[in-house]
């Protein structure tokens, strides 16, 4: 019952999803609150979809793991049984899993201002919802976008990206087909300065392919940092909206003539 | 799970007791919060659907949010496996620790367990077993593996599992299978040459025995692109109502507040086979306190009055997912022309 094989990447440059060489698939961003997060966010990059919710800073709920001097990232990722083609149950110490946490954590604490919250943790809770590839990938970029919901201090977004070498030709943002016949390394930056936080590569790759796979990657994640800044700046503008508290223009806004009182009129 | 002051138990409760009744929230004792369903949210899955309670309208988020998914696969039915003639279902609910934030790892667990084995025992029932699971007799059967997510909870988590576990097994859909059977091919050298050795009499096929015997070993689909057909038995799955005691006096749909004021519930699982008849599937009491049995009578017919309602609510919001997602499939097709 095999269709015909797939091509990942045809003579006319496109690739098994119809997109182009560089180009990402479609993120989606939704910052709304779920549950009693302090922070929460759901992140699609195509298919792939991830929840993360943050808790903190709060009181660490185990003494043992406190740090006198800074606050305690604590991540822990939770897979969906349906989230893959085939249901697989995975119990939450599975290796693969607690990897990925461990990554997704160390990419992090540099970039947390966790010296602001000393004895205190932060609880970063990864939920996979659906999965097609780039899973690191959509997990850091929804954590970035959770802490930045909870209000916790970060130096600068934290953007990641997958990348791969078919032949020659470099691609970006991986869908699971290509994951799993590509060389792919994952990269996150911090946008601002350009400095990379994170670099995983499972697969082999030649290093004069690597140098060039390893920049794409690097100007991606700038990309991504934009779509970020957008959903930030509109959930916030419409939070602050919808409390009142827009700063009114002044002069021209005859909707405003007969308002509120303001102060400087006393 | 939520700790309360005794000053806020006590005033909830006398809130429960006084005439008129009244809840934090203004609702009436027996209204539900506003539920929020959805089908089809898994596509990798063969039924699934999303239901939240009590969400904040206007963009909000909270309430009790469930994610429910139905999974088929193939199991072969012999000594080492378990696989039964017919087919099984098996469920699991696990609980994400962003709904329990206060919860250890352990308690977690715990908490997990106890769901699944509620929601394992009530489903997996002989009465309420759908009969188009099985694919080859004897040989191969479906495994349905009903898996459930608690994403948040703002109390009456278990009604809300029994309704998006009954949506999600609504939406499931069987692909439909044939039976396949092996033939070795004729004019192959070997019977040639058996044949040319002895005389054997052919096989005939008597025309008095008038027995059938299956012969497919293995299946295939036919069409691998088609859904298949809906899983049987869609309108016994059950569903469940948790009266919370607060004694004379019992409501429904607690928040999170509520139920640690009121600890004792009274879980109760009907299922509406055919119009009118309605039989109990499953009935828990948890919770500290006592009950008398003519209490518990009461109760149950109380709850049998607002389980048919919930029932009939939610078979109009099926039919109508339904229609929205054929209704789509059938415009962006439309579009194609």
């Amino acid at each position: 019952m095999q269709g015909s094989r797939v091509e990942i990447l045809n003579e006319g440059g496109f690739r098994s999803d119809g997109r182009k060489q560089y180009e990402l698939r479609d993120m989606t961003i939704d910052l709304a609150q779920q549950g009693q997060a302090d922070g929460s966010v759901v992140v699609t990059h195509g298919l792939t979809q991830v929840m993360v919710s943050v808790f903190g800073p709060r009181e660490a709920k185990m003494r043992s793991q406190t740090i006198h001097d800074r606050a305690n990232i604590n991540v822990e990722v939770n897979v969906a049984a349906f989230s893959t083609g085939d249901r697989r149950k995975r119990a939450r110490g599975d290796k693969r899993i607690l990897e990925l946490a461990a990554t997704i954590k160390s990419t992090f604490e540099p970039v947390v201002q966790t010296n602001l919250y000393p004895r205190s943790q932060i609880d970063v809770f990864v939920q996979v919802l659906q999965q097609d590839g780039g899973l690191l990938q959509a997990c850091v970029n929804a954590t970035t976008l959770a802490l930045v919901n909870a209000g916790i201090p970060l130096l600068d977004f934290v953007c990641a990206v997958t990348g791969g070498v078919h032949s020659t030709s470099p691609l970006l943002d991986l869908t699971l087909l290509e994951e799993n016949d590509l060389p792919n390394v994952t990269v996150a930056v911090m946008p601002k300065t350009g400095k990379v936080t994170l670099v995983t590569m499972e697969t082999r790759l030649h290093v004069d392919r690597f140098e060039e796979i390893f920049r794409l990657a690097g100007e991606a994640g700038k990309i991504i940092h934009g779509e970020m800044k957008n959903a930030v700046r509109s959930r916030t503008t419409a939070l602050v909206t919808a409390m009142g508290s827009a700063p009114r223009v002044g002069g021209g806004d005859t909707a405003d003539k007969d308002g509120d009182d303001r102060m400087n009129e006393y | 799970m939520l700790s309360l002051s005794k000053a806020e138990k006590s005033y909830i409760q006398a809130g429960f007791l006084a005439s008129p009744p009244s809840r934090a929230d203004g609702r009436t004792l027996l209204d539900f919060r506003s539920v929020a369903l959805e089908t089809g949210i898994a596509p990798l899955a063969n039924g699934s659907a999303r239901l939240n309670i009590g969400r904040n309208t206007h963009g909000g988020g909270g309430g009790t949010e469930v994610v429910a998914a139905a999974k088929l696969e193939v199991e072969s039915i012999d000594e080492d496996s378990d696989g039964r003639d017919g087919g099984r279902i098996m469920c699991t609910v696990s609980c994400s620790p962003s709904a329990y934030p206060y919860l250890a790892s352990g308690a977690l667990d715990d908490l997990q367990a106890d769901l699944t084995s509620l929601l394992h025992q009530t489903l997996s029932h002989a009465s309420l077993h759908p009969r188009n699971l099985g694919i080859l007799q004897n040989k191969k059967s479906w495994l349905l593996n009903l898996d459930v997510l608690v994403l948040s909870d703002a109390g009456n988590v278990i009604d809300a599992i029994f309704m998006a576990s009954r949506a999600a097994l609504w939406d499931t859909h069987v692909p439909r299978t044939r039976g396949v059977e092996y033939k070795a091919r004729k004019g192959v050298k070997g019977a040639e040459g058996g044949k040319g050795d002895m005389d054997v009499d052919e096989e005939v096929q008597s025309g008095f025995d008038t027995r059938v015997i299956p012969k497919a070993t293995d299946f295939e689909l036919p069409d691998y692109w088609d859904e298949g057909e809906v899983l049987d038995g869609r309108d016994r799955w059950p569903i469940g109502v948790t009266l919370n005691l607060e004694s004379p006096a019992h409501f429904l749909d607690a928040t999170a507040q509520e139920e640690a004021a009121a600890p004792l519930k009274l879980l109760l699982v009907f299922s509406f086979q055919d119009a009118g008849a309605a039989v109990i599937q499953g009935m828990r009491m948890l919770g500290p306190g006592e009950l008398t049995s003519s209490n518990l009578k009461d109760l149950i017919k109380a709850g049998e009055t607002y389980a048919r309602d919930l029932f009939t609510a939610l078979n109009a919001k099926l039919k109508d997912e339904d229609v929205r997602r054929n209704q789509k499939a059938r415009e962006r097709f439309e579009l194609h022309r």
